[in-house]
């Protein structure tokens, strides 16, 4: 216990010390949006039939099962997407200690809960408790506590295991790529849920299979428990408690196990065969972008996850009959492969430096003409396919394809200078290969800002191709050479004014930050806080008055006309919970704008020691 | 006739903390320059600095006579620096770094293969020829880092810490390339704390302490009668802490 303590109070030194206005800024934006999710779990609960047994229509146990498997889920695959989860603490750090694996994991899994994501899924899980007080049954309440507690600890642990397994699939590249394809599945299923709901609403209710699956996978557990308690059925109760104390006993072992593989296994090999046959500069460079999108695994593993996310993305529609998202199933890829590689600067470290001694060579046009070359084949190969088997249309696919493509491949290099998040240099990564830097908030902010920015480069040549047809396909092709053109120069031209800054972040991992009043001068935030700002203070009203408060007032008064108001457009038991849910979305932008922009008091940074 | 290095007034400031303080230097051709300083001294600032790694907050650094930070393409290919700790093209093998840098120079493929082989070879990096950067050992980072300043025939090598890590076998095969370089006309400037090795090595020496110059010029003017370590010690003004024992560790 004590070296759990331990652990738990070395994290919370970590995180205090690591602590400034921006990353403080994230954690509130962070835990809102994570309350905001628990909050509407815990309106699930109040949701439909609560009785136990077969009901007509919504189940609301159904619902719970449905939410909290979203939640494990997410768990699982969240560090996946945002650069390995949290390691805060690494089992690096503790190798020279001598722990027995056990004892390790133990004290790394109690430093675990210290943080945002668990306290917020306790608070989900918190709609245990209130479920089972609608089941009117007191068992049901008392056994709600230990099941919240349980449930939390396995989904920790999950999480856990489940990125300790990433690592290990990330040393080879069948491991890579199949944990690609897994997750990529795994998160457009999750990004797509809607559809299921959609689906279940044309049954009425949550077919018995798929109600009885869901229970059964661990996250259902806690649900089983307090369910058999309002029944009486104390064995099956305890049975089910009795079960994720194993499982947490079990996982915990299997974390040990792989710690220790972690902490002694080498670096993944891949050879270097092929000879260089480039004869220029910018061959030069894209020789070296094409070797290192095949021989890293991590950027296997991304291209992966982009391939099979766009395909599932695409193809579950056919749950639903329809086939018609087919056809963009390229667009798509390519988006999700700019996301991937948002921090393409970042990723590579202070190798900058290379650059920055060889003035007057085009670094920037290479890596473009790379991304083109590894992205733009596949991502083709997916529009015409898709197009194909629907039968077209082909110019709007064809169009977006191209703008796309040309879009992404100048929106990637430019972003990665301008808001260039830190990364830790590729050779002194530690055991968790996803982990590219300190900062994964950041680098999540990024690839969401690649996904919106890159869509918009698609818009020009969409609109004119759902209008007049085959002219878009030369619209498409027009603005994506001009955006691979003008935003490369203008990265290029960034990176010629500002290279010796970019270096210097990079290397001590610290964004050069000016000190001034209470409200920061808006030209002063970090790019990324400048969309935080902008977007929130822009697009705030949106969701908090017309889709929220009007919708809300038009819900109360029976107003037939739907409008655009989607809370009114939604089946009845979720149009309250869709008010409430655009109320709090739009409080959450306006406050993570004001976080942003807002110094509550100036205080000294912590300044990176000189270099020397 | 120019110096090889000349650093007029450079400072850095990170925040509060002064790393480098007006720091002058100059390097004439053909010398062969030490750096010493105690960790956190500047050494590392500085050098970024001189070669245009680190924009200075005033201050400048000319290479030949080439203002670093005006005419950059024409000092820059008067230099090769090797950086301490920095990143590589990781995924590359040593032979395809040093290929990708040369044609990024705008050498001609057919010199650059050429270059490339005999550097790989005098460095002793051609055994492990499928080996990409990212698996190699902090000594063979530090050779390839070596081949990477040399590649396009500078006539300035700066160099920070080169020896850190690096084995003997290896240090002499450096130290050897490096004198030979010196020999043939060029000049070299490195960053150490090891006193013996810049004495062993090196005809001018800097001293450099919080940020500052202490002392500069031929290694017999700096050292004066003594070692190098002792005028190192007493120019730093370092309390002997040492002496100080660490009670648990006698018996």
């Amino acid at each position: 216990m004590a070296v759990a303590l331990t652990m738990a109070a070395m994290k919370m030194a970590v995180l205090r010390n690591s602590m400034n206005s921006q990353k403080a800024g994230l954690v509130v934006a962070g835990a809102v949006l994570g309350l905001i999710l628990a909050g509407g779990t815990i309106a699930v609960a109040f949701v439909g039939d609560p009785n136990v047994g077969s009901v007509t229509g919504w189940h609301t146990g159904d619902l719970l099962a449905a939410a909290y498997a979203v939640w494990m889920l997410g768990w699982i695959f969240g560090p996946v997407f945002i650069g390995g989860g949290d390691e805060t603490l690494r089992p690096e750090y503790f190798t020279l200690v001598g722990l027995r694996p056990r004892r390790l994991a133990f004290g790394l899994l109690t430093a675990s809960f210290i943080g945002v994501a668990p306290a917020v899924s306790l608070v989900a899980l918190a709609a245990l408790v209130v479920f089972g007080v609608r089941l009117g049954s007191a068992a049901s309440v008392l056994i709600a506590l230990p099941a919240m507690l349980l449930s939390l600890v396995v989904f920790v642990l999950l999480s856990r295991v489940a990125t300790a397994v990433m690592g290990l699939a990330l040393r080879s590249r069948v491991g890579a790529i199949a944990a690609g394809l897994s997750n990529g599945v795994i998160l457009a299923a999750l990004g797509q849920g809607w559809v299921f709901f959609v689906a279940f609403q044309q049954v009425g209710g949550i077919p018995l299979t798929a109600s009885a699956i869901l229970r059964y996978l661990p996250s259902g557990w806690g649900l089983i428990a307090v369910e058999a308690a309002a029944e009486g059925a104390w064995p099956r109760a305890v049975a089910a408690l009795a079960a994720m104390c194993l499982l947490i006993v079990l996982l915990l072992g299997a974390w040990a196990a792989l710690l220790t593989r972690r902490t002694s296994a080498a670096r993944p090999s891949v050879r270097g065969r092929r000879p260089m046959t480039a004869t220029s500069a910018q061959g030069a460079v894209v020789a070296k972008e094409m070797r290192t999108w095949t021989r890293d695994l991590v950027r296997n593993h991304q291209l992966t996850f982009a391939l099979a996310y766009a395909v599932f993305f695409t193809s579950c529609m056919l749950f639903m009959g329809m086939n018609g998202l087919l056809p963009y199933t390229g667009a798509v890829f390519i988006l999700m492969a700019g996301a991937m590689s948002a921090n393409l600067y970042g990723t590579d470290g202070t190798v900058l430096w290379l650059t920055l001694m060889t003035p007057g060579a085009s670094e920037v046009r290479g890596r473009q003409w790379a991304w083109l070359l590894t992205v733009g084949p596949v991502g083709l190969a997916l529009t015409v396919a898709g197009a194909a088997i629907t039968g077209g249309p082909w110019p709007l696919p064809l169009a977006l394809t191209a703008a796309l493509l040309g879009g992404a491949a100048g929106i990637v290099p430019l972003i990665s200078v301008y808001a260039l998040v830190p990364g830790i240099d590729p050779h002194r990564r530690g055991g968790n290969p996803l982990r590219s830097s300190e900062d994964d908030g950041s680098l999540t902010g990024l690839a969401y800002a690649v996904i919106g920015l890159g869509g918009l480069t698609g818009v020009p040549a969409g609109l004119v191709a759902s209008s007049y047809g085959w002219p878009g396909v030369a619209v498409g092709i027009v603005t994506g050479a001009l955006c691979v053109w003008g935003f490369g120069a203008l990265a290029e031209s960034r990176l010629q004014s500002h290279g010796p800054e970019l270096l210097q972040t990079m290397r001590t991992g610290k964004r050069a930050q000016s000190a001034s009043a209470r409200w920061k001068k808006f030209d002063d935030l970090p790019k990324r806080d400048q969309i935080i700002a902008t977007v929130g203070w822009s697009l705030g009203a949106i969701p908090l008055f017309p889709q929220g408060i009007v919708a809300g007032v038009m819900k109360a008064n029976g107003t037939e006309e739907k409008s655009w108001f989607l809370a009114l457009h939604v089946p009845d038991p979720w149009g309250w919970p869709v008010v409430v849910f655009m109320v709090l979305l739009g409080i959450a932008m306006y406050g993570g704008a004001l976080w942003v922009s807002y110094r509550p008091r100036p205080r000294e940074e912590a300044l990176p020691a000189a270099a020397a | 006739m120019s110096a090889a290095l000349e650093i007029s007034g450079l400072a850095k400031a990170f925040g509060e903390k002064i790393a480098v303080d007006h720091v002058d230097l100059t390097v004439p051709q053909g010398s062969f320059y030490g750096l010493v300083g105690q960790n956190g001294a500047g050494k590392t600032t500085t050098l970024a600095m001189a070669v245009g790694l680190l924009r200075p907050d005033s201050g400048g650094a000319r290479i030949f006579g080439a203002d670093v930070w005006a005419e950059p393409e024409r000092a820059k290919t008067l230099v090769g620096v090797l950086p301490d700790g920095l990143a590589m093209p990781e995924r590359l093998t040593g032979r395809e770094v040093l290929t990708y840098l040369g044609l990024l120079r705008g050498m001609a493929r057919d010199v650059v293969v050429e270059r490339a082989g005999e550097l790989l070879a005098v460095l002793e990096l051609d055994t492990a020829e499928n080996t990409l950067v990212i698996e190699y050992s902090t000594g063979m980072r530090k050779k390839i880092g070596l081949a990477t300043a040399l590649l396009h025939g500078p006539r300035l090598l700066v160099l920070d810490e080169p020896f850190e890590a690096v084995d003997p076998v290896s240090a002499t095969t450096i130290k050897s390339i490096l004198r030979g370089f010196v020999d043939g006309g060029g000049s070299v400037v490195l960053s150490s704390h090891v006193m013996a090795l810049v004495e062993q090595l090196c005809d001018h020496v800097a001293v450099i302490d919080q940020g500052r110059v202490a002392a500069a010029g031929s290694l017999d003017e700096v050292r004066g009668a003594g070692s190098l370590e002792d005028a190192f010690v007493e120019l730093v003004g370092a309390s002997g802490a040492g002496a100080k024992g660490l009670s648990w560790l006698s018996r």
